[in-house]
């Protein structure tokens, strides 16, 4: 299956800036990126290998489409070359719910919906959502968001004025409409495997994004209470980004459950059993944490 | 050069200093002059043509507001409630309940290769008493091949079993647009992008092609020729190269039997890539085919309830549409193609849509000042009386979607609009009081293509049930006639060429049976279409 990532966000909000850094850092990992508009992405030419009409190829394996007047056929003519690419990233246009265009994911087996990533201009989302034209696009948006991005910080933080309040009123608005992890970041400079999970699988152990954020894996060999883990996840949303694993229940422990969680979206679906595997695996728990360094040493601590 | 002169019962010209004339003279394609046969005989040698003395003749029809579309879909089955004609001139009747429906699928369905799907449109279940179609209807056709019924709005769609296992749709399915039972299984009735996508998935990828190649187009010219309409828009397409490739094929043919005016779909690429392609795209006109129109689409529809709605919103407090294509971007895409010259038509459905639209159309003018733009809203369903002065004010035209108020005037009058908003929807009465130039248009295929049937609801107001939906927006039959051919034409910006009977324009006409003046106005979408005249090539209709 094709893990397929929705980018959201209203005119502005840094979705090209953050499809830029996409393309530009991806190297083990072919990115099949369907935008908007080819226009306002920076690609340099010299990388470009191919570039035939509605699709650009590019050196590091990504491709490029524009989505023009369908999505929907844009993403099944995709399908059709499944086998070039990894993982697909939609971004969805400025005024878009990119929840509902995540939802292909639900009606096509060839796709693993991943996550939905909303963008918000710091500086501009409280007034262009006081727009009462505007309102309740902007709002669907946040709502809709797996993971939200509060880019363009460095707008509204200044040392030197009392703008810092301006931050936190902005922090608790967005709380009050989203459940969502709240990642910070100007120009959309966030690590990919965050947003993207750090091989195909997923997410590794043993990959340390940044010095802000810590991964975290744990194996148990007994069945893991279901509901335990599920309200530890619960609890950690805010603070955990992804989670990747293979788990035993203890309400199903012959059979591997699958566990992927991005931002506070959890979804646990069968793996069928334990037995099959040709490799012949134990039925250990595996799960991998990736996220936001002090909440991860409060879960350690657990 | 040879001069034909027809004589009719009647002519009317929709040409004010000479209404009605008995004969017309065509030299050339192009009309030589109308009057009695003594008036136009100083003109030298003629032929004198009788075949129309009993037939009643009008400018040919302009249709401004279709899709070429409905020529795409007529490669699948019709399953609707009203009976509609088909490109050769066939009548389908109208299927009046679900197993009608499902009989005439089980039909067509013995007719199909082992191995492909079933793809019927029109569909209608509001006229159904509330009985909605479900897999178990549809798995009567077949339990294996896929099948998928398309609604006539074009936005809901009904699969069978088959189409559900290959997607591994079930009950713990979650996602918008799955409709469930009370049991919580899915019903097989699919909305919006998901219906959409599963019917694409169902029929393969090479429906896009199969609804947009040059048979497509070949389709949708018929059934616009039948219906008496010389001039088309196909209002809103990407004009990709296949597409542009059928065009110019089509229309290369002095066969083909309409002038087809194709939309190009500014918010598929960015202006600055539109407005060049648009230009060099109008290096390719001929007689038959015209680039040089633009589209914005903002907002979805109102029966959909996906129109962006002003306060106080949907009369059952359904939450407000969608946006297509966002204020801000409407602003810079109306901006670039005005800069560049170009006449813009705004797909704006609810009154919020209509105001950002208008107001961007201010701006535009304020920024790049331009006269006779004749920037127009299609569809301005729900414009209010102030609206319409702004738009008078700012020099822009309106094409009103007359053919919903039969279609759906009873749903808006109970459910999405309320009787106020309901009746003063589609308001050719304010657009004739305020001096707003304004056509009335089908939007086929969400409705069939058929500027008489259009004329008499802009007369007649008439929902299906029955009820009148608002008096005071009636207008005459005189004045729907012209919103069918002058109207709509100086809203395409092809006034001084199509439209009228005047001297110099091109011979296109519409032939009927009797006289749309004279007969009752509750009668006028029953005048017959003997057929067209384009260019001075005759085109008989077959009879339905």
């Amino acid at each position: 299956m094709i893990p397929f990532t929705v980018i959201g966000g209203f005119l502005g909000a840094g979705k090209t800036t953050l499809l830029n850094r996409l393309l530009g850092e991806a190297v083990d990992r072919r990115f099949a990126v369907l935008v908007n508009d080819f226009g306002a992405l920076d690609i340099d030419s010299r990388l470009v290998t191919a570039h035939g009409g509605d699709t650009l190829a590019l050196a590091n394996g990504c491709l490029c489409c524009t989505i023009g007047d369908s999505l929907v056929t844009t993403l099944l003519d995709l399908l059709e070359r499944a086998d070039r690419f990894d993982h697909i990233v939609v971004e969805a246009s400025g005024v878009a719910d990119p929840g509902r265009i995540a939802d292909l994911a639900a009606l096509e087996p060839r796709l693993q919906r991943d996550g939905v990533i909303v963008l918000v201009d710091a500086a501009e989302v409280r007034e262009r959502a006081a727009d009462r034209r505007l309102t309740d696009t902007i709002e669907r948006q946040i709502r809709s968001a797996d993971l939200l991005i509060l880019n363009k910080v460095d707008l509204v933080t200044d040392p030197g004025g009392d703008s810092g309040a301006d931050l936190a009123a902005l922090r608790d608005w967005l709380y009050r409409q989203s459940q969502a992890p709240l990642f910070e970041a100007c120009r959309a400079a966030v690590p990919m495997g965050l947003l993207f999970g750090l091989d195909r699988l997923g997410i590794t152990a043993d990959a340390p994004p940044s010095a802000d954020f810590a991964s975290w894996s744990y194996t148990w060999r007994e069945p893991v209470p279901r509901q335990a883990l599920t309200d530890l996840l619960h609890d950690a949303q805010r603070g955990v980004l992804r989670a990747k694993g293979i788990v035993r229940f203890d309400d199903s422990p012959d059979r591997r459950s699958i566990v992927h969680l991005v931002g506070r979206r959890i979804e646990i679906r069968d793996g069928g059993p334990w037995g099959d595997s040709p490799r012949g695996d134990t039925p250990d728990s595996r799960l991998v944490l990736l996220g936001l360094k002090p909440v991860l040493g409060c879960l350690k601590r657990q | 050069m040879t001069t034909t002169v027809y004589s009719a019962r009647r002519i009317l010209t929709m040409n004010p200093s000479q209404p009605f004339a008995s004969h017309v003279a065509v030299r050339d394609g192009r009309i030589l002059g109308t009057g009695s046969l003594d008036q136009l005989k100083g003109w030298g040698k003629f032929d004198l043509d009788d075949r129309f003395r009993d037939k009643v003749i009008l400018p040919g029809f302009v249709e401004g507001h279709s899709h070429a579309f409905e020529g795409g879909v007529w490669k699948y089955p019709y399953v609707g409630y009203f009976d509609r004609i088909s490109p050769e001139g066939k009548r389908f009747k109208g299927l009046k309940n679900i197993d009608e429906v499902v009989a005439a699928l089980a039909v067509h369905e013995k007719t199909l290769p082992k191995g492909t799907s079933l793809l019927a449109w029109g569909f209608d279940p509001i006229y159904f008493g509330g009985r909605r179609m479900d897999r178990g209807d549809l798995d009567k056709v077949s339990t294996e091949r896929p099948v998928v019924v398309i609604h006539s709005n074009f936005h809901v769609a009904n699969a069978n079993s088959p189409v559900l296992a290959k997607a591994n749709i079930t009950r713990d399915t979650n996602v918008h647009g799955i409709v469930k039972d009370a049991a919580g299984e899915p019903t097989g009735e699919l909305q919006e992008m998901a219906a959409k996508f599963m019917a694409y998935r169902a029929a393969g990828v090479e429906l896009s092609a199969v609804l947009s190649d040059k048979e497509a187009i070949w389709r949708f010219a018929r059934v616009a020729q039948l219906a008496g309409v010389t001039t088309a828009t196909d209002l809103h397409n990407d004009l990709p190269e296949s597409t542009v490739d059928g065009y110019l094929q089509a229309t290369q043919s002095a066969d083909f039997p309409i002038r087809i005016l194709p939309a190009f779909a500014a918010g598929s690429v960015a202006p600055a890539e539109g407005v060049p392609r648009l230009q060099g795209l109008m290096k390719k006109n001929n007689e038959r085919l015209r680039f040089q129109l633009v589209k914005i689409v903002t907002d979805g529809s109102i029966q959909g309830l996906s129109a962006r709605m002003r306060w106080p919103g949907y009369y059952d407090g359904t939450p407000n549409g969608v946006w297509n294509i966002g204020p801000d971007d409407i602003d810079r895409i109306l901006l670039a193609y005005h800069k560049a010259g170009f006449q813009v038509h705004i797909h704006t459905n609810g009154d919020e849509a209509s105001e950002v639209a208008i107001e961007a159309v201010e701006r535009a003018l304020a920024a790049a000042p331009r006269w006779d733009h004749r920037h127009t809203l299609q569809h301005a369903q729900m414009a209010d009386a102030g609206q319409f002065r702004r738009m008078k004010a700012l020099g822009m035209c309106a094409n009103l979607f007359a053919n919903h108020l039969f279609y759906w005037g009873d749903i808006h009058y109970a459910k999405t609009l309320g009787p106020e908003r309901a009746e003063r929807m589609d308001a050719c009465g304010t657009a004739l009081a305020t001096g707003v130039p304004f056509a009335i248009h089908c939007d086929a295929p969400v409705t069939p293509i058929g500027p008489l049937f259009t004329a008499w609801c802009a007369v007649n107001r008439l929902t299906a049930s029955g009820r009148t939906l608002g008096e005071a927006e009636k207008i005459s039959v005189a004045d729907a006639l012209r919103a069918i051919t002058l109207g709509a034409a100086y809203t395409l910006k092809l006034d001084e060429e199509l439209g009228s009977i005047d001297v110099g324009k091109r011979a296109d006409f519409a032939i009927l049976d009797d006289d749309p003046l004279q007969v009752a106005p509750d009668k006028l979408k029953d005048v017959g279409v003997w057929g067209t005249v384009l260019g001075g090539r005759i085109f008989e209709a077959p009879r339905a």
